[in-house]
């Protein structure tokens, strides 16, 4: 009576393994429902037979293998996903420094602005300060006046006084001549340069001639003066402690009529 | 000079005036000042602060004539040349 017994788990066992398997069919399949039925030996040396084919065997490896299947298909997911969290964080920090590239401009300006580097001038600098600036009186500069015509532009163009000695603090008054020798009248702008350059930002203009048309009419000759002052804080900048020598320099050119220039400073 | 584009050199920055630019004087009606103001350059060998009273003349000649946008003298940083109470070591040296 046991032997039977022990048939009927084999055949349990057989009967899961068809659970797993595809729809191929086998004869054996058959064959175990009369086993159940039947406890024959004939039926049994079958079942033994149909329990080693080798189809089953296949998919019995295969089943196995089948198991495993859902485990790395779930940590194939998990490295999918995190593949694609690191693409977005590359993306993203792509085009940030795209953007960041793009505010440099501005910023670098501001920060310019703010710290006074790169020659630009110092935010800071308004015309109140004319009027409470004290004279530094023991540092004497001397200014050297130069003048410049384009090559194609006629006026007669000179200082009127080849230098000048002037003190930090104070304003100070000089004189250019003009002159136009031909018989039309002539439209000249003109645009100043300060030598040395770092002194330039210390040397401030309260009113003079540049950027502005200024029309002369035949054989007109003018005075042109310049009223500008040296700001004190050249007496404290340690990188303008051996200048003694400012030059400013002024050239004038022919603006014709109507033409608009772009000027420093006026929009 | 000043448009020379090397990388890292400082270049000139043009700065347009405070006030602006001066009316050019076509009839010549401060000459005289003008004149004042130069030979006392000449005299006192080309020290401004010497002349500091005629470039204010010169100034006032040219506010008057509408050469020049009217600004009280003390903006103009001739305030110790105003004031007659200032210490006279503040005028000319």
């Amino acid at each position: 009576m046991l032997l039977p017994r022990l048939f009927r788990e084999s055949l349990c066992w057989s009967k899961t393994s068809v659970l797993l398997m595809s729809t191929s069919e086998c004869m054996c399949n058959n064959s175990l429902h009369d086993l159940v039925n039947s406890r024959s030996l004939h039926s049994f040396a079958k079942q033994v037979v149909c329990r080693k084919a080798p189809q089953r065997l296949g998919y019995q490896i295969r089943g196995v293998k089948g198991r495993r299947n859902p485990y790395t298909a779930s940590q194939e997911e998990e490295w999918r996903k995190r593949n694609k969290t690191i693409l977005t964080y590359i993306a993203a920090a792509g085009i940030g420094m795209i953007g960041m590239s793009y505010a440099a401009v501005p910023l670098y300006r501001l920060y310019c602005q703010a710290t006074g580097l790169g020659g630009t001038a110092v935010a800071g600098h308004d015309a109140g300060q004319v009027e409470s600036m004290k004279p530094v009186k023991d540092r004497t500069i001397k200014i050297t006046f130069n003048a410049d015509v384009h090559a194609s532009m006629q006026w007669n163009f000179r200082p009127q006084q080849s230098e000048i000695y002037v003190v930090p603090g104070e304003t100070a008054l000089a004189f250019y001549k003009a002159r136009n020798p031909t018989d039309k009248p002539v439209i000249g702008i003109s645009t100043y340069n300060v030598v040395p350059f770092e002194a330039g930002q210390y040397f401030n203009k309260i009113q003079c001639f540049c950027f502005e048309e200024q029309r002369l009419n035949p054989q007109e000759e003018v005075d042109m003066p310049v009223f500008f002052y040296i700001d004190p804080e050249f007496d404290d900048d340690p990188r303008m402690a051996r200048v003694d020598t400012i030059i400013l320099s002024y050239t004038f050119f022919e603006a014709k009529e109507g033409q608009k220039l772009p000027l420093p400073g006026y929009s | 000079m000043s448009t020379a584009m090397n990388f890292g050199t400082k270049s000139f920055k043009a700065r347009p005036p405070d006030k602006g630019s001066f009316p050019l004087d076509h009839f010549g009606e401060c000459k005289s000042f003008k004149d004042k103001f130069m030979k006392c350059l000449k005299d006192s060998g080309y020290d401004s602060s010497s002349c500091r009273l005629q470039s204010k003349e010169y100034l006032e000649c040219r506010m008057e004539r509408q050469l020049m946008a009217r600004e009280p003298l003390e903006r103009l940083g001739f305030k110790d040349l105003l004031d007659p109470s200032e210490e006279s070591k503040d005028t000319k040296p």
